[in-house]
């Protein structure tokens, strides 16, 4: 009765509403499908560009950004043909999101207005030197990224530097006293003195020193340090700018101002004449830094620049409270460690240290006598030692440089990184015949796979099966596996590179390979039985080589050219568009942000119009007017689902007649292997059959059809296929399943999207199933979200077999969600129904998921 | 006894194409020059024979093509590749099809770049004997 007013409704009072013809819906359907393939390669392509195997300029960048724009704006057109210009607001979220992409490959230092004056250290956003300074920068990375320990704090932005320049009237200024030394009139000192003065008499504009105030009050003391931009970049040293220690929270805008002054010291100006800096804008960020209350501190240096071929890093420790590095090394302890675990020391010298610094009663710093028997005692212990030495070799591995590393332990023994710098060295190391050299190593590999993060590391070789081994996956190893499937990621940022049988540089492991800079090669065939477990084994990237042994004279090679490409102004452009362009963050139909203004990067906007032109096509009252146009199948089998197939083309045999199909009759990729798991004997079947699964199977739809009065089907059972394509819409008894799948000949175009919600039982027993089916999925290493009892899952990029399987499998699955909610009683249930299962579809699931 | 290193010049105005170039090459065993305009690279070939020059054709406010064309007058036998946008390869392509080793279109990867080098490299062993 309802639904006939509904009808009368509709029929009635409402516009009659303009239905676009289903010719053209299927038309721009096919487009936009297209459209969005193409897109997500270029998406692919980016991010394959982001791991340095490639060479590529800005111009590069321009020309792909322009393209996705172009490709964009028609994706968003089509999607409004095709639901009468439902989504209009598309168009304002693509400004959103590419206006200030585009700003910012217009140039280098155009910040966008909004950035901030400060900004704590955990908020401030990553690869943006420019804002925060490359001290700052590097730190934020290692801490987020590396969990490396770092002292907490804030950082006053390049733009308040700016503000402060431009408050003061001091730009023409300084350009005014620059030019005469430019010219040769003058010396760096008296310039420098006279621009410092300029930049000290300056006024804090009210709104900065009220931030910063209001920043520095929680704590009583800081350390100021300059973090300026390019500051860490190849030729800058120690100690080029000033950092202030100690400095209490009242005192650090002026401590601040004074950093700024030091951009203009006699050195600095000198050495940014030097490397042809003078025509830049000079800017400076200031880290404030909490005061770490130590106990011992120092300076490390990932290797030995004196004697690098002894393959040691050197520790400089002192009692107490830190010194800054350019107050020299002699009254320090100094211990010379292996690079390599577990970190044997090798040689220590310990210095008499008859005085100390540390905090002073009333703040601030006070040199005291150490008692006698101490003099003589190392600053750091065994196992100190040992953290240290780990730590510095994970930094230089992250920033491919030698690194010099400024720690301090304090009281309770907790180590603290304060900054972490490119180690310069002294005089240029030559760099040996490196191509001689390594021909002398044994050859593993070479030539396979392609390079998803460039780079060369070395290290044992551990292969990871499962998640036990990844749970034992040691620092430093070289992870050797067969898949690069999601769950591998808490081993990335530890080992030392990565080679996988399969994948792909566009692929998940890859994306998470650049992030933590871990040379990677994929899609290198047999590598697990060519590289033997606990093998020490060099992997070289740029020559797709794998050595037998350490290739120490390639490592340190690498370690002292120039500037590691990570570092280059393109790829941290590049790695900037990318986050507003590839990161995913509408998973979720359902969820209330999966809306025009929820799209937060460009892949939200594609997945947003795929889902809705699906959903457009999906939408039944509109749909069944498009029936009588569109020619639908009903396809003829035991199993009782009454599934209406919808052929765009390809996905039904040209010789099939009549509106029945057998599956013979369907040449639909995807759906054909579906359905051989929906129709394996007993997942369907109501025959009691005896053994294990069948017998579960059996006992479940005995038990459901007995219990409840369920329907073989309610609603609508749709496939809407091409040849390679299957969008399946199932409402079997009580739950509602939605599965998308792209099976292609091409892996990078491949996909299965599973979205499994609705039940008929309490809440709690649908959280249980969707607990069980997660887990199930997982295991087939679908990345899986549930909310409640909804589950969403989605794998990528696999080959076609490896599609087939886990599409066999899903068949089996849909058989067994159609019932599980009634069974699954307690919690142990889960774990014996998976036992069960996962069993059974072990055979299937093979050499695919786990041994 | 070992073989007299090959010299390689490369000019493009983009520095991150000389910068990440230039010690791929030099590993490989080659001696690399790299220069970010057409002048010095000119001044350069006046003053050295270099055995692979390595150029892009469309710079900012220089013309690879002039740059090309003196270089080859001075050294014939010197192996040109020309690295350019993908937008112009057709172009390039039809304007040098003498003359020139290879082209590769940007953005290109280590490994491809390498191995016309090294075809380049056994043409020029070979010629010489």
């Amino acid at each position: 009765m309802p639904e006939f007013f509904r009808h009368l409704w509709q029929k009635w009072f409402k516009p009659k509403e303009e239905l676009v013809s289903f010719a053209e819906v299927f038309e721009h359907f096919q487009a936009l499908l297209q459209d969005h393939q193409r897109i997500m390669e270029l998406i692919a392509d980016l991010g394959e560009k982001s791991g340095g195997d490639y060479i590529f300029d800005r111009k590069y960048l321009i020309d792909m950004v322009n393209d996705l724009h172009a490709l964009l704006l028609r994706l968003v057109k089509s999607l409004n043909l095709i639901s009468g210009n439902r989504y209009v607001e598309l168009y304002a979220a693509l400004d959103r999101i590419l206006l200030p992409l585009e700003a910012e490959l217009r140039g280098r230092l155009s910040l966008p207005e909004a950035m901030p004056y400060v900004i704590g250290f955990q908020d401030a956003p990553l690869d943006l030197p420019e804002l925060v300074g490359g001290k700052a920068e590097a730190l934020m990375e290692i801490h987020r990224r590396l969990k490396v320990p770092v002292p907490g704090g804030f950082i006053v932005t390049t733009r308040a530097y700016r503000r402060f320049i431009e408050y003061n009237h001091l730009d023409d200024r300084i350009h005014t006293l620059l030019d005469p030394w430019i010219s040769g009139e003058v010396e760096a000192v008296q310039t420098s003195r006279q621009i410092q003065y300029a930049l000290l008499a300056g006024v804090m504009p009210p709104e900065l020193s009220r931030e910063i105030r209001r920043e520095a009050q929680i704590r009583p003391f800081w350390a100021v340090r300059s973090s300026a931009v390019g500051e860490d970049s190849e030729l800058s040293f120690a100690g080029l700018h000033e950092t202030f220690l100690q400095v209490p929270s009242l005192g650090v805008p002026e401590a601040v101002k004074k950093v700024w002054a030091s951009l203009y010291s006699p050195e600095a100006l000198n050495y940014r004449r030097r490397v042809g800096l003078l025509a830049e804008e000079a800017a400076m960020a200031v880290l404030c830094q909490e005061v770490v209350a130590s106990r011992a501190s120092g300076v490390m240096h990932s290797l030995d620049l004196e004697a690098p071929e002894t393959d040691c890093l050197i520790i400089y420790a002192c009692r107490g409270l830190g010194r800054t590095v350019m107050e020299g090394k002699a009254d320090l302890d100094r211990f010379v460690v292996e690079r390599h675990p577990p970190f044997r020391l090798r040689i220590q010298n310990i210095a008499v240290k008859k005085n100390y610094r540390r905090v002073a009663p009333g703040g601030g710093e006070e040199e005291v006598a150490a008692p006698p028997e101490e003099w003589a005692r190392p600053a750091l212990e065994p196992q100190e030692i040992q953290a240290l030495a780990r730590w510095s070799v994970i930094l230089e591995r992250y920033f491919k440089r030698p690194q010099e590393t400024e720690w301090a332990v304090d009281d309770a023994g907790r180590i603290w990184i304060l900054q972490s710098r490119r180690l310069a060295s002294p005089t240029t190391i030559k760099a040996p015949d490196i191509c001689e050299t390594c021909s002398s190593y044994p050859i593993l590999i070479k030539d396979l796979g392609a390079v998803a993060h460039a780079g060369v590391g070395a290290g044992p070789v551990f292969v990871v099966t499962s998640d036990q081994d990844l749970e034992r996956f040691p620092d430093g190893a070289v992870l050797v596996t067969r898949y690069t499937a999601p769950w591998l990621a808490p081993a990335v940022p530890k080992a030392a590179a990565i080679v996988a049988e399969q994948g792909s540089p566009a692929g998940h492991l890859a994306t998470i390979a650049r992030e933590f800079r871990v040379p990677t090669l994929v899609g290198v065939e047999n590598a697990v039985a060519l590289l033997p477990q606990g093998q020490e084994i060099t992997v070289d990237t740029y020559n797709r080589s794998i050595y037998l042994g350490r290739v120490s004279e390639l490592l340190r090679f690498e370690l002292i050219q120039s500037a590691a490409f990570e570092d280059a102004p393109e790829f941290r452009l590049l790695r900037r568009i990318l986050k507003r362009i590839a990161p995913l963050n509408l998973t979720d139909p359902q969820d209330a942000s999966f809306t025009p203004e929820g799209c937060r990067s460009v892949h939200d906007v594609i997945r947003f119009v795929h889902e809705k032109a699906v959903e457009e096509l999906m939408d039944l009252p509109r749909f069944l007017k498009r029936f009588r146009e569109a020619r639908l199948w009903t396809l003829a089998s035991d199993v009782p689902i009454g599934l209406k197939i919808w052929d765009l083309g390809g996905g039904i045999s040209p010789e099939a007649r009549g509106s029945k199909v057998s599956i013979e009759e369907v040449r639909s990729l995807p759906l054909k292997s579906l359905w051989e798991g929906i129709t394996q004997p007993g997942v369907w079947s109501t025959e009691p059959v005896p053994v294990d699964f069948k017998g579960l199977m059996a006992s479940l739809t005995r038990t459901l059809g007995e219990g409840l009065q369920a329907p073989a089907y309610a609603g609508i059972n749709l496939a809407v296929v091409t040849e390679t394509y299957l969008n399946l819409h199932l409402k079997l008894g009580y739950h509602y399943n939605l599965i998308d799948v792209r099976m292609e000949a091409d892996p990078n175009r491949n996909h299965i999207y599973f979205r499994f919600v609705g039940g008929v039982t309490d809440l709690t027993r649908r959280s249980r199933r969707a607990r069980l089916l997660a887990d199930i999925l997982s295991r087939f290493h679908f990345k899986v979200d549930i909310k409640g009892d909804l589950v969403l899952a989605r794998v990528l990029h696999l080959p076609r077999e490896e599609m087939h399987r886990r599409l066999l499998a899903m068949g089996q699955l849909i058989g067994l969600t159609r019932q599980l909610d009634m069974q699954l009683k307690s919690d142990e249930d889960v774990a014996q129904f998976f036992e069960t299962f996962v069993k059974r579809l072990e055979p299937a699931a093979g050499s695919t998921s786990s041994p | 006894m070992a073989q007299r290193k090959l010299k390689i010049l490369i000019l493009d105005d983009e520095p991150i194409v000389c910068k990440r170039l230039k010690p791929s090459l030099e590993k490989q065993g080659f001696e690399v020059d790299a220069f970010t305009r057409s002048f010095e690279a000119m001044q350069a070939v006046k003053d050295t024979k270099y055995d692979i020059i390595i150029t892009d054709l469309k710079m900012e406010g220089m013309d690879g093509m002039r740059f090309l064309q003196e270089a080859k007058k001075l050294h014939p036998d010197s192996e040109v590749i020309v690295i350019t946008g993908f937008a112009t390869m057709e172009t390039a392509k039809e304007s040098f099809k003498k003359g020139v080793f290879d082209f590769i279109a940007k953005p290109f990867n280590l490994s491809e770049i390498s191995r016309v080098v090294m075809r380049a490299e056994a043409k020029i062993r070979g010629v010489q004997g």
